[in-house]
């Protein structure tokens, strides 16, 4: 049955597609069009039916308060913050991301993405296809833009570091505000995101700035995977007093390096960051911290002599709403005494 | 005379890539350096580099690589096939699996948890195989080559369903000698030696099933106990060397022509000289990864992939393989 109504979806997506100007860009009274990573989104009113794919996409959907108009939610890196907790419980949830034809099934009118390999050809997680395959079938896409690729179907590998600030993050939630009709919202998001920041900011101000790793845990290839400098925890760092370790390396978000490389630069303070599941929390990467801190390789570095390796999150050095959260957060693990 | 300079030559050869792989790394560490830090332990970033880093992963390419040497002699010994490799008997499939099932299903995430899964899904798997496919060696490549392929797609299955399984997964989907501790090494050295004086006393019984079937019968060749032992041993060497560093294709495959280019088609010489110049292509691969693309590393079983695939090529193209 479900494979049935799966079937007449997408016939008849493929179908009203193929009505060509009904599906593409409608532009009649009252639309509005946002470019965003290239690309022009336009829509004739709010879109009702949205698509969140990863952590920052859910957040943000319930920051900006629509989390009435979701048909579907996917893959939770962890527990989303506590004020979302009760909307979230209300989403559907798919734990993979949905395939295509299961994305389509629901009909969406928008889909919301925090992470850009899954409208890449060959990203990690490609699975809805380029946002032109889609905006064919008449469903507006929106990548955050400190995540743009250099070209629609590019990924992680192809994002310009100098687009990774909490200003593209603001500009995403104004200009969803204005397409989804919440701008009101959006500006109040915002005004609050600004004012913790800059609470942060002041407070560090004049403190040394210690360096900071963002490990992925186990061993990728023999190897480490570390945040580089696109990855938005470099922005989320700075912000709360520290210096990532790694941002001069700009290949990509995360960077693998060797075990030796990492001693070399020898951080001030390393935060495992866990991954993966609706239910996480950083407790789960308390045993690669152990691992981390008897592995004798390491007993020099200075987070391990400090004990300054933490459990962390993986959706923590998101770019999102998440950003004020995970500021405060590392302003109490950076500076202590400063930050509360 | 000649084969004892020969020797001398690979014998020199593989102390020197030893040096060089204590020496090469992120950053060059003189060999006098390396020798303070294995003597006079001190505590330094240097000592603790070469000590906990450089010297595990050096004796794993050891280790490593003579069990792969061997138990891909023994496989296109046993099987008179000279496409054979530790992967015809599902021995990698039947190992991987099991980790990736360790990990999903029974949450087992410690690098020491995975060395007994791997080894007894070698196991399993090569006793399902023999069971299924008897002693005739087509019908157990066959058999081979379908357990794996059953064995490959259920380990997709469980790492779909289970992404945090997948991150893990794919540390063992490409081998690496860095992922080799001290404990982990000394916990596989015994098996290793048990397999590798398997693989020995075989050679003669080898040489023999290589006149075929009959002519080894009434040579007095117990087949089936020859193959039964030469299966036991491919998963004892096989499955160590991959719960040590995960799966490395083609050394298993090509280095086996490579001694047989070098000795002949004697087993009782080709076996040991498998088991010295396979370590040789590893280590060499291993110093070559870690150079290659710093700060990062590539992982052995893509370099060994990159210049194994060429060379074999060319070894078959020139019609070097030999007839089994």
């Amino acid at each position: 049955m479900a494979v049935v109504r799966v079937f007449a979806a997408v016939l008849s997506l493929s179908l009203l597609a193929g009505c060509g100007p009904a599906a593409e860009a409608r532009s009649g009274p009252g639309a509005t069009t946002v470019k965003n990573c290239g690309i022009d989104v336009t829509v004739d009113g709010p879109p009702q039916r949205v698509f969140a794919a990863y952590q920052p996409a859910i957040e943000m959907a319930h920051a900006l308060g629509i989390s009435d108009r979701l048909v579907g939610t996917a893959y939770l890196d962890a527990e989303v913050l506590p004020e979302y907790a009760g909307a979230q419980a209300k989403a559907k949830y798919f734990k993979n991301l949905p395939s295509r034809e299961e994305l389509l099934s629901l009909e969406p009118d928008f889909v919301l993405s925090g992470f850009n390999d899954v409208f890449s050809a060959a990203g990690s997680d490609a699975s809805f296809g380029s946002r032109k395959s889609l905006a064919d079938l008449g469903v507006r896409t929106w990548i955050f833009s400190p995540l743009c690729p250099t070209a629609d179907g590019k990924g992680d590998e192809a994002i310009d570091p100098s687009t990774v600030s909490m200003d593209n993050v603001y500009a995403d939630l104004r200009e969803l505000g204005r397409l989804f009709g919440v701008e009101k919202r959006a500006e109040e998001v915002i005004a609050d995101q600004q004012r913790r920041i800059a609470a942060v900011e002041a407070a560090v101000r004049d403190a040394p700035r210690p360096t900071v790793a963002i490990v992925r845990p186990g061993l990728e290839g023999g190897g480490m995977t570390v945040s580089g400098g696109p990855d938005f925890g470099t922005v989320l760092i700075r912000q709360a007093g520290g210096v990532n370790a790694f941002a001069d390396l700009t290949t990509k978000r995360n960077v693998q390096i060797s075990v030796e490389e990492f001693i070399k630069r020898d951080p001030d303070y390393v935060l495992i960051s866990g991954c993966c599941d609706a239910s996480l929390t950083p407790a789960a990467a308390k045993p690669d911290v152990d691992e981390l801190l008897a592995n004798p390789a390491f007993a020099n570095l200075t987070a391990v002599r400090e004990k300054h390796v933490i459990p962390w999150l993986f959706a923590n050095h998101s770019a999102g709403v998440r950003g004020a959260h995970t500021t405060e957060n590392l302003g109490r693990i950076l500076h202590p005494d400063l930050v509360r | 005379m000649k084969r004892l300079a020969a020797c001398g030559v690979a014998v020199v050869a593989l102390l020197a890539l030893c040096v060089l792989s204590l020496c090469v790394g992120n950053e060059w560490i003189g060999p006098g350096a390396v020798y303070r830090a294995l003597t006079d332990f001190g505590g330094s970033d240097v000592d603790r580099v070469v000590r906990y880093l450089r010297l595990p992963r050096t004796v794993a390419g050891l280790v490593v690589g003579a069990a792969l040497g061997l138990a891909g002699g023994l496989m296109q010994g046993v099987t008179r096939n000279p496409l054979a490799d530790p992967g015809i008997l599902g021995v990698t499939a039947g190992a991987a699996a099991a980790v990736v099932g360790a990990i999903g299903l029974l949450g087992v995430h410690s690098l020491t948890g995975y060395v007994w899964f791997a080894m007894g899904g070698a196991l399993v798997t090569t006793v399902v195989v023999y069971l299924i496919g008897g002693a005739a060696p087509v019908r157990l490549a066959l058999t081979g080559a379908a357990i794996s392929a059953m064995l490959g797609s259920l380990t997709s299955a469980v790492t779909l369903l289970d992404l945090s399984t997948l991150n893990e997964y794919r540390f063992w989907v490409v081998g690496s000698l860095s992922l080799a501790t001290g404990p982990i090494v000394a916990q596989a050295l015994p098996f290793v030696a048990v397999g590798t004086i398997l693989a020995l006393v075989l050679g003669q019984s080898l040489n023999q099933l290589a006149l075929g079937d009959e002519l080894a019968q009434s040579l007095g060749t117990r087949m089936i106990l020859v193959r039964v032992l030469a299966g036991a041993a491919v998963v004892v060497l096989a499955g160590t060397a991959t719960a040590i560093a995960g799966p490395i294709g083609f050394v298993g495959l090509a280095v086996p022509h490579v001694a047989r280019r070098i000795v002949g088609p004697d087993y009782r010489r080709l076996l040991p000289w498998s088991m010295v110049v396979a370590p040789m292509v590893l280590l060499l691969a291993d110093v070559l990864g870690r150079i290659a693309v710093r700060p990062a590393e590539l992982q052995v079983g893509i370099v060994t992939a990159l210049i194994g695939a060429p060379v074999f090529i060319a070894l078959v193209r020139r019609q070097r393989v030999a007839e089994l």
